[in-house]
């Protein structure tokens, strides 16, 4: 190799550096560092208070494995769920991004009514839609007279799970909306248009040209309610607390019970690692996968 | 692009669509303005009287104009750094194929797959030590690590749209590489930049637990979401004013959002490559 | 530039004597609906002493806020926290207030609950009393004139209002933690036979009991499939504010809940005339009563500034204002000596129940160990949304107690 060309490799392995260290030290030091910290306690027996945990090696691994049927069946809701949700929201977020991209009136403000419910805390919504679930649906049931209003959606344990899908996706759409309508910016306006001219349907421009060249977005956004609907917590917290008794019981629920109301940080700990891991194979497959389907321009 | 045929009825629909939608919001809005025993009397009858005073109330009990200053701070600081960090890393890392960088890209989106509480108390140690907490600065500071991941990744994917010549052209030029990199490159991810400002802002706006955390509950320095949380106990929810105070959190990030949606505009790529 | 030296040697001086002239106490309770006594009592105990209280309330993440102080150690001077087995939750850091001679103060029942092995480890600071609260103008209306104290009794009760077309009970069955308080005052008489509620809860620990063997549990599911039939037509998705808007506003006649729910009820319908039932229970008629405890207890932080945390308390216990802030502006019982039965409706009915010596039980629940009331709840939940039946849930009972049991050895 020349000088020349090393000292050309050495700049960019410099430059690679500075670029990416900021964002690597900040993600370390914030998240990294304080999973790894957490993971010790996976080993303990500790009430998250103590001042001392007692170091008591794999023995949360192997009740977890062995003698633990809560987080059994919770990692059985929260598959179920999570593949009902990626579904469902991918397709609607995509489908809402590509109509409001459209140049209908109105759409920026139509846009903001569908991003809206991703803001509103939590709780709020819990609040409101527990309200809505009961007594909504009963006017509406004496309303329209329809038995589908008088079916008990957030009492029932089998409802009760497509009550949770609904707000979640309820929730999530917007934000979804708002990565796929970055990623439609990016299409070139002259490949469209070249396209109407050939004659080709809108579906056949959307699945030959539109799709392929946002498969990043596309990529990011299953990779993210991938990993959130795994992970999935607040609106469960909020709207059902996992019930009526563990029926939309999702792991982080069972995780954050184990921890902080049976007292057993430790065990919390040693769940979450298994969690972890779970999210990491799903969605690094995922991410190997649909990477390769990305085009460059 | 013509607009498609049949476009007003499409609006209508998106409309009807819409209304449905936040019909929740909706609901929020109405019981903001009812009294307490109104609310807990039919949560979905309309108001006889509006009943503004509950804004008032709501503004003076959480401290409103503090409040928001406090939250401006924390959003503006973490947006920054997350769209500073992010942008660099995530182009950079696009733009090298080799082991390593993918080795780090993975790296830095796998904090997406750890569940928050499985770590919160160990960060809180984390930003103790550092002095980050019961400050909004140091809440700004922290949400630059948690905030990266996701929008890295997206800068990663979008990177993909400008053309690798443009890296050249730039270097070519004489430009210093972070000038390079702001001035050429940096304009051409305007989509994804309004994109992963609106995530972020949003999300640190409105965001609760973290803040809870890092702040500690303190009432000196609180955010607006917190202030708004105080309405929600146990035994006993203040109904009209936390309704009315979720909507005066709410609000700005709506208008700012809408403001945002305006800026996104179509196909800056194409003609960067012709020009 | 001497002028700036001046100005600023000058405010230096200013804060120095502003600062010295009070210290700080970092209070963290829980209980958000009564933030704005709290804040009334620091402003007269500021007024008084010159001393600051800086109070931070809240509730739904009290638990992961406090393990976030505790590990940051960013510990509270005073925090708060549940009596009986959460006495021991927090031991690496409460300050023992057994010499405390402002102590002497309070009833000996109040600081039954705190005390472990002789040693008072907190303060405490509510006395409150649950069953099932009824809505008094809709018995009278529906012509009930006995009240009920038996299954059988509550049945005929509940079959009257239904009749009448109204609901008689607003379960409240949404929230974990009206089912332990439901569920737990039914065995409340039951404990005797196995040596009474800490006999019970030692043979339970040891594993000699379970909640199989204990004689009375199929009453406790007996009251709850009752609440249930006659708990309207979404029994499950009844939460706290359901129980007290349907109650207030007249389309309930019972619930299951405590003196606390008193001002959410009245700020609905403010001359609402509401009383307690007494509970049925495992038991015959005569042993049906009430819930009676001190559970909301204070904990001073032994490492914080002890001191000052010590002086404030002798004010809130000897103090004029201090003595009438629960019974006044609180409107709940207090644990100090000879202190006045509040203006509430409840906390009366709970002294006049007490005086015509109606059986009042501690809440004993709260000595399963630390970490079981919510896993529990949850069990009994399961087993009125029909996710298990009565044999499932009695062995899931026991198998989550034992859990715990052994992860806190």
């Amino acid at each position: 190799m020349t000088a020349g060309r090393r000292r050309a490799r050495v700049r960019r392995g410099i430059e690679f550096l500075w670029m990416t260290a900021p964002a690597v030290i900040a993600i370390l030091l914030f998240v990294e560092v304080p999973f790894l910290m957490s993971v010790m306690y996976s080993f303990t027996k500790w009430n998250g208070l103590d001042k001392a945990a007692k170091f008591i090696g794999l023995a949360n691994y192997k009740e977890l494995l062995a003698t633990d049927p809560a987080f059994g069946s919770a990692m059985i809701f929260t598959l179920v769920f999570t593949v009902l949700t990626v579904i469902t929201i991918n397709v609607i977020a995509l489908l809402l991004a590509v109509i409001l991209d459209m140049k209908i009136r109105g759409k920026n403000v139509l846009r903001a009514a569908f991003y809206v419910p991703n803001i509103i805390s939590l709780i709020v919504i819990g609040y409101v839609w527990r309200f809505i679930f009961s007594r909504g649906f009963d006017s509406l049931g004496s309303l329209t007279r329809m038995g589908i209003f008088q079916l008990s959606w957030l009492g029932d344990t089998h409802l009760v799970f497509f009550s949770v899908v609904l707000v979640s996706v309820w929730q999530s759409i917007g934000f979804y909306m708002v990565i796929y309508i970055a990623g439609l910016q990016t299409v070139p306006r002259e490949l469209l248009e070249a396209s109407v001219i050939d004659g080709t349907s809108p579906v056949g421009r959307f699945f030959r040209i539109t799709l392929p060249l946002i498969m990043p977005s596309v990529t990011v956004a299953v990779f993210y309610s991938l990993s959130n609907a795994l992970k999935t917590f607040d609106v469960i917290f909020s709207l059902t607390f996992g019930g009526p008794g563990t029926a939309t019981t999702s792991i982080a629920l069972d995780i954050y019970k184990t921890a902080f109301s049976d007292n057993r940080f430790g065990y919390g700990t040693a769940k979450s690692v298994v969690l972890f891991l779970l999210i990491l194979v799903v969605t690094v497959t995922q991410l190997n996968t649909f990477k390769r389907r990305e085009v460059q321009a | 692009m013509r607009r498609p045929r049949g476009a007003p009825a499409i609006s209508l629909l998106m409309a009807v669509l819409a209304l449905v939608y936040i019909y929740p919001l909706i609901l929020v809005a109405i019981n903001s303005l009812k009294t307490f025993a109104q609310i807990m009397e039919n949560v979905m009858a309309f108001p006889f009287q509006l009943r503004w005073e509950n804004f008032a109330n709501a503004f003076t009990l959480m401290r409103y104009p503090n409040l928001f200053l406090n939250t401006l701070v924390v959003t503006c600081m973490g947006t920054a750094g997350v769209v500073l960090l992010a942008s660099t890393a995530g182009f950079k890392l696009s733009r090298t194929r080799t082991r390593v960088s993918w080795f780090v890209f993975l790296l830095c989106v796998a904090p997406m797959m750890i569940p928050f509480h499985s770590f919160m108390i160990a960060l809180v140690k984390v930003a103790k030590t550092m002095h980050l907490t019961n400050s909004i600065w140091g809440l700004g500071v922290v949400y630059w690590g948690l905030g990266v991941p996701l929008s890295l990744f997206m800068y990663h994917g979008f990177a993909k749209t400008v053309p690798a010549e443009l890296d050249d052209c730039a270097a070519i030029d004489g430009a210093r590489p972070l000038r390079a990199f702001f001035q050429v490159i940096f304009p051409l991810l305007q989509p994804v930049t309004v994109s992963v400002i609106v995530i972020n802002a949003m999300w640190m706006w409105n965001d609760f637990l973290l803040p809870l955390l890092i702040l500690g509950g303190a009432k000196k320095s609180q955010t607006l979401q917190l202030a708004a949380y105080n309405f929600f106990g146990l035994y006993k929810i203040e109904w009209q004013n936390a309704m009315a105070g979720v909507l005066l959190t709410i609000t700005p990030a709506i208008v700012f959002y809408l403001i945002l949606q305006r800026h996104i505009i179509k196909g800056m790529v194409a003609g960067a490559v012709k020009g | 530039m001497k002028r700036y030296l001046l100005a600023a040697a000058f405010i230096v001086l200013c804060a120095a004597l502003v600062a010295g002239q009070g210290k700080t106490l970092k209070v963290f309770w829980y209980s958000p609906e009564l933030t704005d006594q709290y804040n009334d009592m620091a402003k007269a105990y500021q007024a008084e002493t010159g001393n600051t209280l800086d109070i931070t309330v809240n509730q739904p993440d009290y638990r992961t806020l406090m393990s976030a102080k505790i590990n940051s150690g960013d510990i509270p001077d005073v925090f708060m926290s549940s009596a009986y087995s959460d006495n021991v939750t927090y031991k690496d850091y409460v300050y023992d207030l057994t010499d405390a001679d402002f102590m002497k103060q309070l009833e000996p029942s109040a600081l039954a609950g705190v005390t472990v092995n002789g040693r008072i480890t907190g303060y405490p600071f509510l006395v409150q009393s649950h069953s099932f609260i009824y809505n008094k103008k809709i018995f009278a209306d529906a012509g009930i004139k006995t009240l009920p104290r038996t299954l059988g009794e509550y049945e005929a009760v509940a079959k009257k209002l239904q009749a009448r077309g109204i609901q008689p009970f607003a379960t409240g069955y949404k929230e974990w933690w009206v089912l332990p308080q439901t569920a737990w005052q039914v065995l409340a008489p039951a404990a005797g036979a196995y040596g009474g509620f800490a006999g019970m809860v030692d043979k339970l620990n040891s594993g000699a009991l379970t909640f199989k063997n204990i004689k009375g549990m199929s009453t406790v599911f007996d009251v709850l499939d009752l609440i249930k039939k006659y708990g309207g037509p979404k029994p499950m998705e009844s939460d706290f504010n359901d129980q007290c808007s349907l109650l207030a506003t007249g389309k309930a006649a019972i619930i299951h809940q405590g003196n606390w729910a008193e001002d959410t009820i009245r700020k609905t319908t403010p001359d609402i005339d509401i009383g307690y039932l007494r509970g049925a229970v495992a038991g015959t008629a005569n042993e049906a009563g009430i819930m009676y405890d001190s559970n909301q207890t204070i904990r001073v932080y032994k490492d914080g500034q002890v001191e000052l945390a010590l002086s404030w308390l002798k004010w809130l216990t000897t103090s004029e204002y201090g003595k009438a802030w629960v019974p006044d502006k609180i409107k709940q019982m207090s644990p100090i000596k000879g202190s006045k039965s509040p203006a509430a409706q409840l906390a009366q009915a709970t002294a006049a129940m007490l005086a015509a010596k109606v059986p009042s039980y501690p809440w004993f629940y709260q000595m399963f160990p630390a970490g079981t009331e919510q896993g529990l709840g949850i069990i009994i939940q399961g087993y009125c949304a029909g996710q298990t039946n009565r044999q499932q849930a009695l062995d899931a009972l026991d198998a989550a107690y034992t859990k715990i049991v052994n992860a806190s050895k």
